[in-house]
């Protein structure tokens, strides 16, 4: 279980790309998990839960956009669909061995603060 | 009155880690630095055990060792005359670059050819991070499911080198090891896959010529 430590640092990262809005409380995080992470995003949902306890982030939704793995053939060059959660080894088509393309995003996409403002 | 502003970030979730893999790869530019990720059992000390006999006359080597909380597995690299150390990582399921960096300073090992840092076991937690090493190796024994790729796509489409370990046991065990072999070239059409044996000896030749290939290829990059 390493999505309680994913979540502390979505969190640092989050923290840091506000501090500059003084009084802001981050009330949304938009993040975007690859099939290819090892990261289960109901887990790091609770996790996050977790992470914000009692914090002034307590409250905020983490969004997490799932990224399926691309399985494109170097022959046809062209993306050959799969279903999810099956591979490919082969292109069913011409018969080269498949490659693959993304799946490995762990990334913080974008934030939604709160201004609570009186101090501009 | 309460204002809300959408900010664009776009940063990696582990950007940190990250930074310090970077920094510790920047530092090895000369010393060809594996990453051994496992499930519990599936023979990494042991193959390291037989790696180091091997090769410690040829190369200087040393093994960062995260796999249990005690001394036992750096013990046995010990024993075999080649430094290793423990790292303490207090319950943790994986390896963080940071407890990497604290830990390779702290044993001081001096200028090296080959370090091996033996990961967590653990085939899932390892996967996200980067230590800094030139290539993960996963390692799956026959004596674990043969649908182990299909079921942790992430570490086996990661790691540039898959090494089946505790071949000499097949005889004996209902494990398709060309299915297996598929799995993985599936997951990671470039990938390397070595079959072992560190009771027969099989494999382990062949093992031992990737290490020098690519810590061959890693110095005519670098110089
Ligand atoms: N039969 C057989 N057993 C092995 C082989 N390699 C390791 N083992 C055994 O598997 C067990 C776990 O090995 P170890 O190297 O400690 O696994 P680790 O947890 O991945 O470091 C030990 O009892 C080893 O003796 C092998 O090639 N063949
Ligand atoms: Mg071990
Ligand atoms: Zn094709």
């Amino acid at each position: 279980m390493h999505e309680f430590g994913i979540a502390l640092e979505i969190l640092k990262t989050c923290r840091e790309a506000a501090a500059e809005f003084r009084g802001a409380r981050i009330s949304k995080v938009r993040i975007a998990v690859g099939e290819l992470t090892a990261i289960e995003p109901d887990l790091l949902d609770s996790a996050w839960e977790a992470a914000i306890a009692d914090q002034p982030e307590e409250g905020s939704k983490l969004e997490i956009e799932f990224r399926p793995a691309h399985q494109f053939c170097p022959e046809c060059q062209a993306e050959k669909p799969r279903s999810e959660g099956s591979w490919m080894r082969l292109c069913p088509d011409c018969g080269m061995p498949l490659m693959i393309d993304g799946g490995d995003e762990l990334d913080v996409l974008q934030l939604e603060i709160l201004k609570e403002d009186e101090d501009e | 009155m309460s204002e809300t502003r959408v900010l664009e970030i776009r940063r990696k979730a582990l950007e940190a880690n990250e930074a310090v893999a970077r920094r510790l790869r920047e530092g090895w530019e000369n010393t060809l630095v594996l990453n051994l990720i496992s499930s519990p059992g599936s023979g990494k000390t042991t193959l390291l055990e037989a790696t180091v006999s091997r090769l410690r006359e040829e190369y200087r080597i040393a093994v960062l060792e995260g796999d249990v909380e005690t001394e036992r597995d750096a013990d046995r690299i010990r024993a075999l005359g080649v430094p290793a150390h423990q790292i303490l990582t207090g319950g943790a399921c994986h390896l963080e670059a940071k407890l990497v960096e604290k830990n390779y300073r702290e044993a001081d090992f001096g200028d090296l050819d080959i370090l091996f840092i033996e990961n967590v076991g653990n085939l899932i937690c390892p996967t996200s991070y980067d230590l800094g090493e030139d290539f993960k190796v996963a390692l799956l024994s026959t004596a674990e499911g043969e649908d182990k790729p299909f079921k942790y796509p992430a570490i086996f489409s990661k790691a540039e080198v898959s090494i089946i370990t505790k071949a000499d046991l097949l005889p004996h065990l209902p494990f398709d090891v060309e299915a297996v072999r598929e799995q993985i070239s599936t997951l990671n059409p470039s990938g390397r896959i070595l079959l072992t044996s560190t009771l027969s000896g099989e494999g382990i030749d062949q093992w031992c010529d990737l290490l020098r290939e690519k810590l061959g290829d890693k110095r005519a990059r670098s110089a």
